[in-house]
């Protein structure tokens, strides 16, 4: 039987071109199904991207839920 | 007001985040109202609306669940406003005897005194072991120990009917703690906030149908310096009223037809993002889904001075933004947009062009 569990992330995530949302959702989907999430943070750097701070909550399918 | 048509706008005061404005029990309400005076159709969610006793029911104004917002931001969702929603009440197995009782009677005084369709009434078969906690910036986060058992009962609800649900789950109490006695002053988070939005989510996303939250909690001791914007969650035994009356009018959530021309003919009384006219958020909580959507399509996006714990600047993402100093200022732009009139026409100096 399977069932869903809500875990945290946070997330540092160097800046790259083009539109941030898919940059992001990108990223939180290898920790699972983006619940809600938003840019807390963002570091500007000399001479490299910026590094923006990601706090999320991600769905996961878990066995024996 | 002039004659041009309604402006559709959205309104996003991210919750948890501690703003001036809307960082409290409702109080971007006024600026909600104000706002959709200027553009005669407002698009927001439920922490700018939910003043736990206090609400205001504005036809102009359409109540959406945050993450719907987000993927209506995203083209994957249109509203389809609705005379009435009927509201499936789904409570926490965790919260106890009286406490559960004062919300039914909550949602009876709505039945009987503001005529909405309430019920059925579906419990969770085990408490839902709701966890408050604060992210890696300040900012309220929650969880749920048992998301299963939520979205089990949502499917009761949606099978039994309801076309919207209104959810109380049963939140730890914390009274002596130095966050809420800084919230009951008016300042710091509302801590409480994360782990609604989380619960909310998960069910609007998984149902598609309205969603809204209210925490159950035990009444407070009187605190006599409590600030006004907090007022609102200690008139009564529950939180539950706004969200009732909020949902009642919620428009309906219907997937985007994308390219289908007859389903998007069949959906053509619908709101789409391809009508909004601009989208208004605090200037420094700007990285969130709906407004990056909403910039990645063009919409205009007004940033409004309404200090909170973050700062995430249009500078900080390289976003071009319209600022406002006050909602005053933002719903003078917005009536602007919908008018026709260049914002930068109403502003010193202005450059010639070469």
């Amino acid at each position: 039987m399977s069932g869903i569990a809500l875990t945290p992330v946070l997330l540092q995530l160097e800046r790259a071109p083009g539109p941030l949302r898919p940059q992001i959702e990108a990223a939180l989907c290898s920790h699972g199904q983006p619940l809600r999430w938003a840019i807390t943070a963002v570091q500007p750097r000399l001479q490299q991207p910026a590094l923006l701070q990601v706090e999320a909550i991600v769905c996961r399918r878990v066995e024996g839920g | 007001m002039g004659s041009a048509p309604p402006l559709p706008t959205l309104l996003v005061v991210p919750t948890g985040i501690g703003c001036a404005i809307g960082g409290h029990a409702g109080d971007a309400l006024p600026a909600a109202r104000l706002l959709a005076g200027a553009s005669g159709c407002l698009i927001t969610h439920p922490n700018v609306m939910n003043g736990a006793a206090l609400y205001w029911s504005d036809p102009r104004i359409h109540y959406v669940e945050g993450s719907s917002l987000d993927r209506f931001a995203a083209g994957e969702l249109l509203l389809r406003p609705v005379r009435r929603q009927r509201l499936g009440l789904l409570l926490d197995a965790g919260i106890e005897s009286e406490l559960r009782q004062r919300h039914l009677q909550v949602a009876d005084g709505c039945r009987a005194t503001l005529g909405l369709a309430i019920g059925p009434v579906v419990t969770t078969a085990v408490p839902l072991e709701v966890s408050l906690s604060l992210g890696a910036s300040g900012v309220s986060w929650g969880q749920l120990g048992q998301p299963e058992a939520l979205l089990q009962a949502g499917r009761q609800l949606k099978a039994a009917g309801a076309t919207a649900i209104a959810v109380v789950t049963r939140f730890p109490d914390d009274p002596d703690s130095a966050g809420l006695a800084a919230y009951r002053q008016g300042s710091g988070v509302d801590a409480l906030a994360g782990a609604e939005a989380v619960i909310s989510h998960l069910l609007s996303r998984e149902l598609g149908l309205p969603c809204a939250h209210a925490p159950a909690l035990c009444p407070l001791p009187l605190d006599p310096e409590l600030d006004p914007r907090a007022a609102g969650e200690e008139l009564g035994h529950t939180f539950l009223p706004c969200v009732l009356v909020g949902l009642s009018r919620a428009p309906d959530l219907l997937p985007h037809p994308g390219s289908d021309q007859a389903a998007a003919t069949a959906v053509a009384s619908t709101l789409a993002i391809d009508a909004v006219g601009a989208v208004i958020a605090p200037a420094g909580a700007l990285g969130g889904a709906a407004v990056l959507a909403c910039a990645e399509r063009g919409i205009p996006v007004i940033a409004v001075n309404n200090p909170c714990l973050l700062d995430v600047s249009a500078e900080a993402l390289g976003l071009q933004v319209l600022t406002a100093s006050s909602y005053a200022e933002a719903a003078g732009l917005v009536l602007a947009l919908r008018e026709g009139i260049a914002p930068e026409a109403l502003r010193r100096p202005l450059l010639a062009l070469r």
